[in-house]
């Protein structure tokens, strides 16, 4: 019975059932719902238990960055994009920075590019932290969380340490970065991934090898490898079905051609899988991010001077520059008209399918009680949805 | 890339092809050229992955320029096509049958720009801007901080004052404007 | 199913014995970072309130406020930043672009108040518990938002300078004075200690944005001299720039130089505004030195016939005879003066009020009269032996050296005072190939000359010796009499007399030194000639000043008997300098039109 259930693909077609038959009920799961990620609700229609129709709806967290940003300077931006992505600021940074300097053809010091991938990487871990105790509690396993939010703090500690915010570090700024790392930092970080190692050991013990997890997330949400170019799908969403692409290799950006890693994919592709393949990247970050306080340099400067920021006009053009985030493509695309303001900021996040598109059609056929489990298991923020 | 420069422009009349990075290049389309050129870079140049599609409103011009960013795992390499669209009558090929998550994009240009994708699905639906009555937001036309100031109060007991302004009215006040 | 399944899950419990990661009560103990953005902290003598925090907030979190018992003056605004936390996001841009550094971030972080309209409040100037925290946000040492950095001015080598009266300041190319405009914050500060109030953040801008019409027809709006004050300013304004709070102030002079330097002549009338239409009356100006043709100017530009008359053979007073010209080359200052001139003012070179015409000739002739006339007689030493033929006066050797005549001053010089003509004086003779000995009564940081004149002469090899009072002026003895001068001196110390009040140079009994001269140069100081102002014409004195109102106007005359007097420059004000008289100039031309036009009543 299980074997069947790996291979069921939903239907492309959308259903038209008649709401007035009475055989249909429709609910709404969010914004408010525990079990949904962040203010997005998806509209569901079920027929006893199984969900026949889904549409997702966002534009509860809709801020209007890509407006916001169209007025402010080029340096104001800096703390806005930060929002984006609430759990992950630091791609937000990243891209935005990376983007700037690519227009105004900045280089920026090695250092800096070796703090931005630990800032990129220890984000990561905090994230994927996060995300773990969202997938375990969906599924009912609520101690989980309670340890990953613990291991996360942790994280935040030490972002915390580094650039003075826990949440919003604002540390990647246009140019290099804001500070070189306090004294006694790197002991820090390493000291916390031993821990954090040792607690996913045990996250590893309890919910990869515990029968009701599996029972529920074996089959759940089966992505076909031909889905991943056809729906955009990527991140662990596309490796799990066996597409072995990353960024931080296909595209090489910072230092993670110095880095040794390799590229993690799977093959079942269910909602098991990507987990399991989400928990082994959180054991390569750890990897990432020993081997970047190892090769890190000591001292150098870590960002360029920049122009007055009051006044800084950046050469017309565009770009778009995209980073491996925990969920799969992040990218910001700039334009400028050579004033000193954006012409136009665009936000990929990589959520904007798989919450939408991906999801909607997944949830096709699926029990009520596997919805948010199966959303979960796609990991998406709706902030970079709605911008 | 320029062979592919050189069949871009002979099949659909794509020009200027710029090299942004070594990995990332630009070219330009007529919108009417645009849905078949997409499926030509996607099915024979090996540009499967549609990053994500926007628009940019360039008032100036008159015209909402498209932005399909798309990319080629195989080659390592990305092209943003644009294509230039007439700002009064913003209405452009749907491309929602070439990839599954198109729709979604071209739902939000529809509620954000007011471009038009016949066919496309739910195009005229709410996307993010739920009871939103005002004119499309993203449009440059449409002026945020004038609707916000006409919208909502401000926090009282704000008040600021310009240091040359302020030392002028302590210093030399006689002095003339 | 594997068994494992059912059994690994509770493998954990081993943690139960373990010590727990989680803190006792973190929240009684739990201080933020050392780095962590948390409440404003704000050194309110140190920030100068200059509003560059509120211009790159992008939260608009932050007004600039008065503050009880905080008077604005040079370079102070005497604002200070308020934070509204309803606002703030913590980025602390505020504290990385601050110019002056007084603006920082404790770590605190908590603040509880059922009262959601107190989070509001004016960093260092209302009290809080993290005032003077020590840890907390600071922006990494050496990295700011701002350039603290000045682009570098060519000068001359002091080995070249002293080898000729070639310009020293080589002037800003294109690229440097962008990059040198573009270290300004526009914070405005620099327009009150401005004699003038000229329009600085608006004339940088230009130059930033590379429109040098709209930056010279902002300069002339209060300046007609930006030649001229573009390389001999006293710059205040950049004593006040809150840029130079943390490094070097905006090299707004030079600017202003590059600016004008780069307009062509010909090229001034396309950018500045048109005289209006001649509204039929006359106005005479007795001096064309800045302060007079400042007034010509602006009265041409009201539709005013203005002549203006010059004892001297060419116009520019203390520009042309007193500053020499390695500082201001003539051409600029005849850029200046010719621009004026081109208006339509009329200058009468050679024509000495008092001598050749009288001044209620002007007062009958013109319906009203501008002196401005400086301060042309240098004070004598007042010791004995001064008239010695080798007793020179400062102005003249600079006056002469500008008509071009032999100076005679011989190998070894003295210059007598501290101010910016004893400075002129020796860096002339200097040029001359003599040595040269200033000596000033009281000591280097007393002397009222520019620091940078004090430092360049003595960089191009001037002695100086401070804390000299002069006693007595000998004849040198044998072959030399008449032509060389014993300079004797007593040496002094500083005394604090009073209080509060600088220090006074006290003669050290004894201690008298003497030095053998052939030129001794008195530079310490300079009185008006009024001899051309005769009782009747109703103008009151004040320690031989004219005093004026504070519309500048003397006297007011009454038709018949002739128009009204209005005075002003180095003649009136305690500044002395050429922006003030320049100054003077623009506000008595309004007056006079107020005056005229029957508008100032």
């Amino acid at each position: 019975m299980k074997k069947e259930k790996l291979r069921v693909i939903p239907p492309a077609e959308r259903a038209n059932p008649d709401l007035e038959s009475g055989k249909y009920l429709l609910m709404w799961q969010g914004p408010q719902h525990p079990g949904i990620t962040g203010n997005m609700s998806l509209k569901l229609i079920v027929e006893g238990d199984s969900v026949v129709d889904c549409e997702t709806h966002v534009g509860y967290l809709h801020r209007g960055f890509e407006k916001l940003m169209e007025r402010r300077l080029w340096m104001q931006n800096f703390p806005l994009v930060c929002r984006i992505a609430v759990p992950e600021p630091d791609f937000n940074e990243y891209c935005y920075a990376a983007a700037l300097e690519e227009l105004a053809g900045i280089q920026i010091p090695d250092k800096a590019v070796w703090l931005r991938t630990l800032s990129l990487e220890m984000i990561r871990l905090a994230s994927f932290l996060m995300w773990i105790g969202g997938q375990a509690g969906a599924f009912g396993h609520g101690t989980i969380i309670q340890w990953s939010v613990t291991m996360r703090d942790y994280v935040l500690d030490l972002f915390e340490e580094l650039s003075g915010g826990r949440i919003y570090h604002m540390y990647i700024i246009p140019g290099g970065v804001r500070g070189d790392v306090p004294a006694g930092f790197f002991k820090h970080v390493l000291e916390i991934m031993d821990t954090v190692q040792k607690n996913l050991d045990d996250i590893e013990l309890v919910m990869f090898h515990n029968v009701v997890f599996k029972m529920r997330a074996e089959g759940l949400g089966y992505i076909p490898a031909d889905w991943v170019d056809h729906y955009g799908i990527t991140g662990p969403n596309a490796r799990a079905a066996g597409v072995a692409r990353d960024l931080r290799k296909d595209l090489g950006y910072l230092a993670y051609p110095r880095l040794d890693f390799k590229t993690i994919v799977g093959q079942k592709s269910d909602a098991y899988e990507r987990a399991r393949l989400r928990l082994l990247e959180m054991y390569q970050c750890i990897d990432l991010i020993r081997q970047i306080v190892d090769q890190c340099p000591k001292d150098g400067p870590f960002r360029e001077k920049l122009p007055n920021p009051l006044y800084w006009k950046i050469p017309a053009g565009e770009t778009y520059v995209a980073a491996e985030c925990t969920r799969g493509e992040y990218g910001f695309y700039v334009a400028s008209d050579g004033s000193d303001k954006p012409r136009r900021v665009a936000v990929r996040g990589p959520s904007y399918t798989h919450a939408v598109a991906v999801m909607e059609r997944l949830a096709r056929g699926v029990n009520i009680a596997d919805v948010a489990g199966l959303m979960v298991s796609l990991h998406t923020y709706p902030p970079e949805i709605e911008r | 890339m320029n062979e592919l420069a050189t069949r871009l422009a002979a099949r659909y009349g794509a020009r200027g092809w710029h090299d942004q990075r070594a990995d990332l290049a630009t070219i330009v389309l007529d919108a009417d050229r645009l849905r078949d050129a997409l499926a030509y870079l996607r099915d024979q140049e090996g540009y499967r992955h549609l990053s994500f599609a926007t628009a940019i409103d360039n008032i100036e011009r008159g015209v909402f320029t498209l932005v399909y960013t798309l990319r080629s795992h195989d080659k390592g390499h990305s092209l943003i096509v644009h294509a230039d669209i007439d700002r009064q009558k913003p209405v452009v090929d749907s491309i929602h049958l070439l990839w599954a998550q198109a729709w979604t994009y071209q739902r939000e240009m529809k509620e954000w720009y007011g471009i038009d994708f016949p066919g496309s699905p739910r195009v005229d639906e709410e996307f993010v801007l739920e009871g939103w009555e005002g004119p499309p937001m993203m449009r440059r036309d449409f002026d945020s901080l004038a609707y916000s100031d006409a919208t909502y109060a401000e926090r009282p007991g704000r008040a600021t004052s310009d240091p040359a302004r302020h030392m002028k009215e302590q210093l030399y006040p006689e002095a003339a404007e | 199913m594997d068994i494992k399944d059912f059994i690994a899950p509770f493998a954990v419990w081993k943690r139960a014995f373990e010590k727990p990661f989680t803190v006792k009560k973190p929240i009684d103990e739990r201080p933020g970072a050392p780095r962590y953005r948390g409440f404003h902290i704000n050194d309110a003598e140190r920030c100068v309130g200059c509003g560059t925090c509120e211009a790159i907030c992008m939260n608009k979190a932050i007004d600039l406020v008065p503050v009880e018992g905080r008077e604005a003056k040079e370079g102070d605004s005497g604002l200070r930043p308020r934070v509204d936390y309803g606002r703030c996001c913590w980025c602390a841009l505020c504290v990385d672009i601050c110019p002056s550094g007084s603006l920082n971030m404790s770590n605190e972080y908590l603040w509880i108040d059922s009262d959601p309209d107190v989070f509001r409040y004016t960093p260092g100037v209302d009290k809080k518990p993290w005032d003077g925290a020590e840890l907390g946000y600071r922006r990494a040492e050496g990295y700011r938002l701002l350039d603290e950095q000045r682009v570098p001015m060519a000068e001359l080598g002091h080995r070249e300078a002293v080898k000729s009266f070639l310009e020293l300041v080589q002037g800003y190319s294109r690229a440097q004075a962008e990059k040198e405009a573009d270290r300004c914050v526009s914070c405005g500060l620099c327009i009150a200690s401005c004699p003038a109030h000229m329009d600085i953040p608006g004339y940088i801008k230009a130059v930033r944005e590379g429109d040098l019409d709209t930056g010279l027809r902002l300069l002339y709006e209060t300046n007609p001299f930006p030649e001229a004050c573009g390389r001999i300013c006293t710059h205040l304004c950049e004593g006040a720039c809150s840029i130079g709070t943390g490094g070097d102030p905006v090299a707004i002079r030079w600017l202003k130089r590059y600016i004008a330097d780069q307009v062509e002549l010909s090229a001034y009338a396309k950018a500045l505004p048109r005289a209006e239409p001649s509204v039929g009356k006359k106005v005479a100006v007795v001096g064309a030195g800045p302060g007079g043709l400042s007034a010509a100017y602006y009265l041409a530009l009201l539709g005013y016939e203005v002549k203006v008359y010059e004892k001297d053979g060419e116009a520019g007073g203390m520009l042309r005879y007193g500053i020499p010209e390695y500082r201001l080359p003539y051409p600029a200052l005849d850029k200046d003066i010719g621009y004026i001139e081109s208006l339509g003012v009329t200058i009468k070179r050679g024509v000495a009020i008092g001598k050749d015409l009288s001044l209620s000739d002007l007062r009958r002739d013109y319906h009203a009269v501008y002196l401005s006339t400086g301060l042309p007689v240098a004070y004598g030493l007042e010791v004995p032996g001064d008239k010695h033929p080798r007793v020179l006066d400062g102005v003249a050797v600079l006056a002469a050296a500008t008509r071009g005549e032999e100076l005679g001053l011989g190998k070894r010089v003295a210059v007598i005072g501290g101010g910016n003509v004893a400075m002129d004086a020796a860096r002339t003779a200097l040029r001359h190939g003599a040595a040269v000995d200033i000596l000033y009564r009281r000591r280097e940081e007393d002397m009222p000359a520019d620091a940078d004149e004090i430092r360049e002469a003595k960089a191009e090899g001037a002695r100086l010796i401070e804390k000299s009072i002069p006693v007595e002026v000998k004849d040198a003895a044998g072959a030399l009499a008449g032509k060389a001068a014993l300079f004797v001196w007593n040496e002094a110390e500083m005394v604090q007399k009073e209080e509060g009040k600088r220090p006074v140079p006290e003669a050290i009994p004894g201690a008298l030194r003497e030095e053998l001269y052939d030129s001794i140069i008195a530079a310490i100081g300079q009185g008006p000639d009024l001899s051309y102002v005769t009782e009747e014409d109703g103008v009151p004195m004040k320690r031989f000043k004219p005093l004026v109102d504070a519309r500048g106007m003397a006297s007011p005359g009454a038709s018949p008997k002739g128009g009204a007097i209005f005075a002003g420059g180095d003649l009136v004000n305690d500044r002395k300098d050429a922006i003030s008289a320049i100054a003077d100039g623009h506000r008595a031309a309004l007056s006079i039109d107020r005056h005229l036009s029957g508008k100032g009543a």
